[in-house]
């Protein structure tokens, strides 16, 4: 489903597309597209993306393409979403131990939604932590 | 630095853009253990490699450790004491490789010493040569000499010289108790612990039988039966219906949803079938019938399903009321009925319906019991379905001579491109009438290449073929003669099409005689020049009736006919009956057409000097001496002057001979060589021929060192050597230096054969005799390795393999190996000679039989060579033998040769 999405092939694309957000949360999924993780991802990120249109805008990353951010996002997991608010990288408390960003895929569509909503209204109140509706702590996950 | 814009997505990044840079971002550290330093953007791409450097730094080495202190006045002391000591050691060193060379160009190699001897060397004669003493026969006696002083003096307790070995304890032990030395391991080994060597010594001799099997069953063939598997994988398939509910319920839906699809409703009451509801099954299926009643396979299949009689009868009444034009249900139909009257009443309605269907017509002509219906029956179908050959070949056949003339004609006319018409027509006419054949094939191929249906080369010779077995000669030779054309362009030139017969009749040579000989007359008659083609058709001939047959005479009569020149033609005409005076006639008549042959006037000499006329073969040789001919006729000269007791012509002949050809053949030096009486003349005529033509043969340096041997080995060794360095890798030469060592020592031979093996890898005489050499418990292994170098075709190593087996006592493994060895070429005499051995020497039921039959497969492989087998043959005692004597002859002579204890 990531041809629904629109991809950014250099390193450039994704600074301006940070940069020149200025009212919606930028949602950046890093991954590659043939990943089976990705592809549940992007399925979900796709669905998801009209909804969200009025305050998130997303876009996708081939890290094996772009690698200029791979060091320092430490973009090692096959899917890692990242949140951005007016060039500033919104941490969200998700219980995992790892606030910087999602590594997992998301299956449900209204999940996604509230933690976007959830960190645009945060970031919109000028936080830069922002808690996740839902605690993905292990014993919840599993 | 770079604007911010709205427009990026797809465009190029600008050119020297540093990711992250423009917009300050910063990475982190989640977890140190995998997660990279916090660190600018700016500084990711080039710090990296300082980075790793200082990481990798040794923190115990003394330059960083020291790198930061002053160089103060000691440091500087200590490096100079350092660089001296250095210097110190580089002047010792150099000092000693100067020393090592200087003692080298003074002391000249032993070669530099022994140059001024060996150039004297140069002026020496044979016969100083021969009178050298022998160093190592000398030192041999000196040291035995000496051991046998040793022995005779009674003081050797006190010898300082003889050598002692120590007495094992368990020998003393033994001595001791009153037994003598237990040097056997013990069967039964109590220990557990302790390694089982029988056990492993068994495992060994299992494996190695297994690989001796696996060698000789190489060339059998591993074939499954195909079509069995393919049946029983069917049948499981059939009855591996897993779950019948399932299969049960998705059937169900099928027929439910397409009511009208007969394969549904097919599968389905298949399906009960074969779970045995047989009742089931037929209600499926006769509601199939209702459903879909245009459906053939629908009917057959309840007409199957049905009980044979009444059941299935009336199924397929109603089948035929529902569909009259189908052909597999109206013979399905006769086929139920149970009387031959009902059968013929059914088919006869069924042609009503169905009239032009070839299929119910030969039903219901094989249905008629009387041969008069059947041709009236014939006639009518001939009439309503006029392409189908079968109906006019089958009317035909019924009909007597003129009238199935008749209808071939009429046939012929109905259906002018089927070549089977015209085939039967040559067939009729071969049979009953006095037509010629010939000239109705050459009608065929002509009509048939008209109306664009000629066959292709393949199915002509197919046809030619059915015809030779069916038992028409002439018919099989008409097709033959009748396709010669087929296939062929016009810019096929006559050797090509000569060529492609020639092929085509060595193909069917075995299958088809007719066909074969046919081929070869086309093939002759295209190419009359070539020599092959006839020796071919003669070779045919010969297998066919026999070598000394009036045909072969025939073909070959022709041929010289056509070519008068070809020597090896007249020599074949001229064996080709038995007697001298045909013979002699053939090989005048040849030698009238060829007066400058040699190859003729030495038949007739070989001729005349087998039925006796000893003085006529001289008389011809006289003058194809004079005549100045080659070296094999000075050669024949010599060998028949010996034969007649004429020791000295001979000798005359072969030195004049060789003195005219001293080059060209070895044979020549070595019918001298063995001419001369006496050993000294022998050498000198040998000498003389190596220093001529030291590269000509091995066999002249075989012979030059089978003379010494009987003097002195060591000689014997050098002529060998020399042999050696003249003609590399010659098995032949590695053999007799090994069996030279080996009458000396057999470690010495061991050795010396393993250097043999390693120049000639592939030879099968250095192989067998390394498994003759091999101690009794490497034997097999021996085997093992001799059948994977030399193959397993190699005669020489499956006769060793085969005397192995012997030896164990295990004579029908034997006897396969030896039937082995005699295939694999049964031209190699030594095999059959150790198989004849190999028979004698048992003592079972049979044995004569055995013999006589191994006698008859020999004589008619008639062998010429091998190891043992051309020295018996050739010699002058056994001239004029048969092939059996020789072979007895042979076996005896084996027993000279080593022998597996």
């Amino acid at each position: 489903m990531s041809y629904f999405l629109p991809h950014l092939t250099n390193g450039w694309q994704v600074d301006m597309a940070i940069l020149s957000e200025e009212e919606r949360v930028v949602v950046m999924r890093f991954g590659t597209d043939w990943d089976d993780q990705c592809m549940v991802m992007d399925e979900t990120l796709s669905k998801v993306a009209e909804k969200v249109k009025n305050f998130a805008v997303i876009y996708v990353v081939d890290i094996t393409k772009v690698p200029d951010f791979n060091h320092m996002y430490e973009l090692y997991d096959p899917c890692t979403v990242m949140f951005f608010f007016r060039n500033k990288h919104i941490l969200i408390d998700l219980g995992t131990g790892n606030n910087n960003k999602i590594d997992w895929p998301i299956e449900d569509n209204q999940e996604l939604i509230d933690l976007i909503e959830t960190v645009y209204v945060g970031a919109k109140k000028g936080r830069g932590l922002v808690i996740s509706p839902k605690d993905y702590s292990t014993k919840y996950k599993y | 630095m770079y604007p911010v814009t709205k427009d990026f997505l797809g465009k190029p990044a600008p050119p020297g853009y540093v990711a992250g840079l423009g917009r300050g971002a910063t990475g982190f550290t989640t977890r140190s253990d995998i997660g990279p330093a916090r660190e600018s953007a700016s500084t990711t791409s080039n710090s990296k490699a300082e980075d790793q450097g200082e990481r990798f730094k040794d923190a115990e080495n003394e330059e960083g450790l020291f790198s930061g202190l002053p160089y103060s006045a000691d440091d500087e002391e200590a490096d100079q004491v350092w660089t001296q000591i250095d210097a110190k050691m580089a002047q010792r060193r150099n000092g000693k490789r100067k020393d090592e060379s200087m003692a080298k160009s003074d002391q000249p190699a032993i070669e530099e010493h022994l140059r001024g001897a060996k150039r004297q060397l140069q002026t020496l004669t044979a016969d100083e040569w021969a009178s050298i003493p022998d160093v190592a026969q000398l030192a041999e006696t000196a040291a035995r000499a000496k051991r046998r002083r040793i022995a005779a003096d009674p003081r050797r307790g006190n010898n300082p010289g003889e050598r002692m070995v120590q007495v094992p304890d368990s020998a003393m032990v033994g001595v001791l108790t009153g037994g003598g030395m237990d040097e056997s391991i013990s069967a039964s080994v109590d220990d557990g612990a302790a390694t089982d060597l029988r056990a492993l010594g068994q495992a060994r001799d299992a494996v190695l039988r297994m690989k001796l099997d696996e060698a000789g069953q190489a060339t059998s063939l591993k074939s499954t039966d195909a079509a069995g598997y393919l049946t029983s994988l069917s049948s499981e398939a059939a009855l591996g219906i897993g779950d019948l509910a399932r299969a049960r319920k998705l059937l169900k839906s099928v027929t439910l949803a397409s009511p009208t699809h007969a394969a549904g409703w097919i599968a389905a009451a298949r399906l009960e079938e074969a779970a045995k509801k047989p009742a089931q099954a037929r209600a499926i299926i006769d509601e199939a019938c209702e459903r879909c009643p245009r459906s053939e396979d629908v009917w057959l299949e309840a007409a199957r399903l049905h009980p044979k009689g009444a059941a299935a009868r009336s199924v397929l009444s109603r089948a035929v009321r529902a569909l009259p034009q189908a052909v597999r249900v109206w013979v399905a139909a006769a086929d139920a009925e149970t009387s031959d009257t009902g059968r013929r009443r059914v088919l006869r309605r069924a042609l009503e319906h169905v009239p032009g269907s070839v299929a119910l017509w030969k039903a219901a002509v094989g249905a008629e019991p009387d041969a008069a219906d059947a041709r009236v029956l014939l006639a009518h179908a001939v009439e309503t379905v006029p392409h189908s050959v079968d109906l006019w070949l089958a009317l035909a056949r019924l009909e007597p001579y003129a009238t199935a003339q008749r209808v071939l004609n009429r046939a012929r006319r109905a259906v002018p491109t089927s070549a089977d018409v015209w085939i039967a027509a040559a067939r009729l006419e071969e049979q009953c009438g006095s037509g010629d054949v010939a000239l109705i094939l050459r009608k065929a191929a002509a009509s048939l290449r008209a109306n664009g249906a000629e066959p292709t080369r393949d199915a002509w010779l197919a046809l030619a073929q059915q015809a030779a077995a069916d038992g028409l000669p002439a018919t099989c030779r008409a097709i033959v003669a009748a396709s010669s054309d087929a296939g062929f362009d016009a810019d096929d030139t006559a050797a090509d099409r000569a060529a492609a017969y020639a092929a085509e009749a060595a193909r069917l040579a075995a299958s088809c005689y007719e066909a074969a000989r046919a081929l070869y007359a086309l093939a002759a008659e295209a190419a009359p020049g070539s020599v092959d083609v006839w020796m071919q058709a003669a070779a045919l001939e010969r297998a066919a009736h026999g070598p000394a047959s009036a045909r072969v005479a025939e073909v070959l009569e022709r041929a010289v006919q056509r070519l008068p020149q070809a020597e090896a033609l007249w020599l074949q005409l001229a064996d080709a009956a038995p007697g001298a005076d045909w013979g002699r006639g053939v090989l005048e008549r040849a030698f009238a057409a060829n007066p400058q042959s040699e190859a003729i006037v030495l038949a007739a000499v070989a001729l005349e000097a087998g039925a006796g006329q000893s003085a006529r073969a001289v008389a011809l040789l006289e003058r194809a001496v004079q005549a100045g001919g080659s070296a094999r006729v000075w050669l024949k000269a010599a060998a028949l002057h010996r034969r007649l007791g004429n020791a000295k012509a001979a000798l005359d002949a072969a030195r004049s001979g060789r003195e005219k050809f001293p080059a060209s053949s070895h044979k020549l030096w070595l019918l001298e060589a063995q001419l001369q009486g006496d050993a000294a003349a022998a050498r000198q005529t040998l000498a003389q021929a190596l220093a001529a033509a030291p590269r000509l043969s091995p066999e002249l340096w075989l012979a030059a060192a089978a003379l010494d041997a009987r003097a002195s080995v060591p000689r014997a060794r050098a002529v060998l050597e020399r042999a050696r360095v003249h003609i590399p890798r010659s098995p032949a030469l590695w053999l007799a230096a090994v069996r030279l060592e080996a009458s000396e020592s057999v470690p010495a031979a061991r050795a010396l054969l393993a250097r043999a093996l390693q120049e000639c890898p592939r030879a099968g005489c250095l192989w067998a005799e390394s498994v003759l050499m091999a101690e009794r418990p490497q034997r097999k292994a021996a085997s093992v390795d001799a059948l994977k170098n030399a193959g397993a075709q190699d005669p020489l190593v499956c006769a060793v393999v085969a005397r192995l087996f012997a030896a164990e006592r295990r004579p029908d493994k034997a006897r396969a190996w030896f039937g082995r060895a005699t295939a694999a070429d049964p031209d190699c005499g030594d095999a059959w000679a150790w198989w004849l051995r190999f028979e004698s020497s048992l003592d079972e039921d049979g044995k004569k039989e055995r013999v006589e039959k191994l006698e008859a497969a020999c004589e008619k492989a008639a062998p010429r060579h091998g190891q043992v087998w051309p020295t018996v043959a050739k010699s002058p005692d056994s001239d004029g033998l048969s092939t059996t004597r020789i072979l007895h002859l042979v076996a005896e002579a084996l027993a000279q040769t080593r022998q597996l204890t």
